[in-house]
């Protein structure tokens, strides 16, 4: 997406050089103090973790910073807009998603007494997958999949780029995979020990989530198991505005196995799926979601990808970010999703001024 | 549901600052997300900036927006707390030159950016660039690289300053000793050479850009 202001994008040796007359001079600070201000200005991180703005409006406030007054006319389809969405499209939503969620903890539990056989497998199949359609049916989702045949196979890792909480429905409603993830309290923790009995999810106890390696033991036993469904992960760690993918964690890539990407993307103008979860909680979250006007989104698979020879986890990452990146029409930033909440590692810093002190020595006068 | 800002952007300013509404708009914004919607910023608020985490100068661009002798304040020293008229005012160093000024103009344009950037420099506020206060500059911008030992660094300040004060005051004898750089010096040291496009930053064209806020 574009920037509000016009970048220079020579590299750091000519501009510097373009100013010397000698060695070192009092005109370096320009090149630094120029970069410091555009970065003021404009911010291409911070950037985007916060909503995307739209062109034109789509009747949601939530949607336009700039909200004020333009006509009568125009505010009266907007209430009409909202009584439609809060009274009628929030409660029938409501009731599905309470349905969904019921029949996903009642169903999976039931199938959970069955023996280990074929049948088991065959009927969680069909319990999860209805249930993933009635809640994606509660959101008015509109998903397009394409490229079906590079669909996530058996053993292997589905690796997607994230926006939202509901990124998972959006996949489960289109074939069967085994979620990895936190174990929550609340309603979360008991659909998820209800799920768990049916299919082979991968829940971790906070505690050991800590523990990479004992993370990356697990999942590399799942993954052994032809027989088991794919896993599912998301590999930027935290949700993005969907406007760019963020740096893949190397751990999801050095579990081995061959790796679907998908790229998934949302269609702003019906509903802004992205969740800031510094600005609003899981529920006033939902709430939006289930008072917008639907979520349109398209996913498409990708053909699966292997870790080449002489390929470390974290070139293997950042091939597969740039084909999802390709695929969905994302920019791709090499900044970490976790300076939503952190700041720079001092080793970027570092780098910056490494390369700086690296072209006065070579240019410089110094013995 | 979200409203418009609680404080409106506020209207042309009244020095001559020919930026169009729409970028002082654009401004706003950006202010208002770097004081997470508070009417003033202070030193911390510049930390959530990751892009100019790595800037090796940061320290000198951010004290640049608090200096009062930057934003046209009578008295000296640092200030607490800027609002958004000392936000622009800050940017405004930082405009591009337009085809329409005449030449008393391009000096008075040239001689504030030339100022900026002195007052980058000179950090005891006393109006002169003194040897001390250049080497710390140099050894901030090359502080980064753990390779490069203090000495060089001083060596390379003390080659630029010699070089500064052969400009300014031509052959000096053995037992002169150099003060430091006074403005005039400065502006000496850059005649004839072309800084204005250098330092500035310019904004695109606003028309339908989808952006994110």
């Amino acid at each position: 997406s574009q920037g509000i202001i016009e970048r220079d994008e020579t590299p750091m040796e000519k501009e510097i050089a373009r100013l010397h007359r000698v060695d070192f001079e009092f005109s370096d600070i320009f090149y630094f103090c120029r970069k410091g201000f555009e970065a003021i200005v404009e911010d291409e991180v911070t950037q985007r973790f916060s909503s995307e703005e739209l062109v034109s409006w789509n009747l949601l406030t939530r949607t336009n910073v700039n909200f004020h007054y333009i006509s009568l006319r125009l505010t009266v389809v907007w209430v009409i807009g909202v009584i439609v969405r809060y009274c009628f499209l929030l409660p029938l939503r409501f009731t599905l998603a309470a349905i969904g969620i019921t029949s996903m903890i009642v169903g999976t539990t039931a199938v959970g007494q069955l023996p280990n056989s074929s049948v088991k497998n065959y009927l969680s199949e069909v319990v999860h997958l209805t249930c993933s359609r009635i809640l994606v049916r509660a959101l008015s989702g509109t998903i397009r999949y394409h490229n079906k045949e590079n669909k996530p196979q058996k053993g292997g890792i589905c690796v997607a780029n994230h926006t939202s909480p509901i990124d998972a429905i959006i996949l489960t409603n289109d074939g069967c995979y085994a979620m990895v993830g936190q174990v929550h309290g609340g309603l979360m923790g008991v659909i998820q020990r209800a799920t768990v009995k049916a299919c082979p999810h991968v829940w971790f106890e906070r505690s050991e989530m800590k523990d990479r390696h004992l993370v990356t033991k697990r999942l590399r036993e799942h993954v052994a198991d032809k027989s088991k469904l794919p896993i599912l992960i998301f590999p930027e760690g935290t949700c993005i505005n969907n406007t760019s993918v963020m740096m893949f964690k190397k751990g999801s890539f050095e579990i081995g196995g061959t790796i679907y990407p998908v790229a998934i993307k949302y269609d702003p103008q019906f509903g802004d799926a992205f969740w800031n979860s510094s600005k609003y909680n899981i529920v006033s979250y939902l709430l939006r979601i289930m008072t917008s006007w639907a979520i349109v989104c398209n996913v498409w698979y990708m053909p699966p990808m292997v870790r080449e020879e002489g390929e470390d986890a974290v070139q293997f990452a950042n091939r597969v970010r740039s084909a999802i990146a390709r695929q969905g029409g994302l920019t791709e930033l090499p900044w970490d999703g976790g300076l939503k909440r952190a700041k720079v590692k001092d080793t970027f810093k570092e780098e910056q001024q490494k390369n700086y002190s690296k072209m006065l020595v070579r240019n410089g006068s110094i013995g | 549901c979200a409203q418009g800002s609680s404080h409106p952007p506020p209207s042309p300013l009244s020095f001559s600052l020919t930026v169009t509404s729409e970028q002082i708009e654009h401004l706003h914004r950006r202010f208002k997300q770097l004081s997470r919607d508070q009417l003033t910023i202070r030193k911390e608020n510049f930390d959530s900036i990751p892009d100019l985490e790595f800037n090796p100068i940061r320290g000198k661009i951010v004290h640049a927006f608090f200096d009062k002798r930057n934003l046209r304040q009578e008295s000296d020293g640092l200030a607490d707390e800027i609002n958004f008229e000392d936000f622009l005012t800050i940017m405004s160093y930082f405009r591009p030159i337009e085809m329409n000024m005449d030449e008393e103009q391009l000096d008075r344009f040239r001689k504030e950016k030339l100022k900026f950037l002195f007052h980058m420099y000179d950090s005891d506020h006393d109006g002169k660039i003194t040897l001390q206060e250049y080497r710390n500059v140099v050894e901030e911008l090359l502080s980064g690289n753990p390779h490069l030992e203090k000495e060089s660094a001083r060596s390379i300040a003390d080659g630029a300053m010699m070089e500064a004060a052969s400009i300014c005051v031509g052959q000096m004898g053995p037992d002169q000793v150099y003060e430091g750089i006074t403005f005039e010096d400065f502006l000496k040291m850059w005649q004839g050479i072309d800084i204005e496009t250098k330092m500035h930053v310019r904004f695109l064209n606003m028309e339908t850009i989808a952006h994110c806020y």
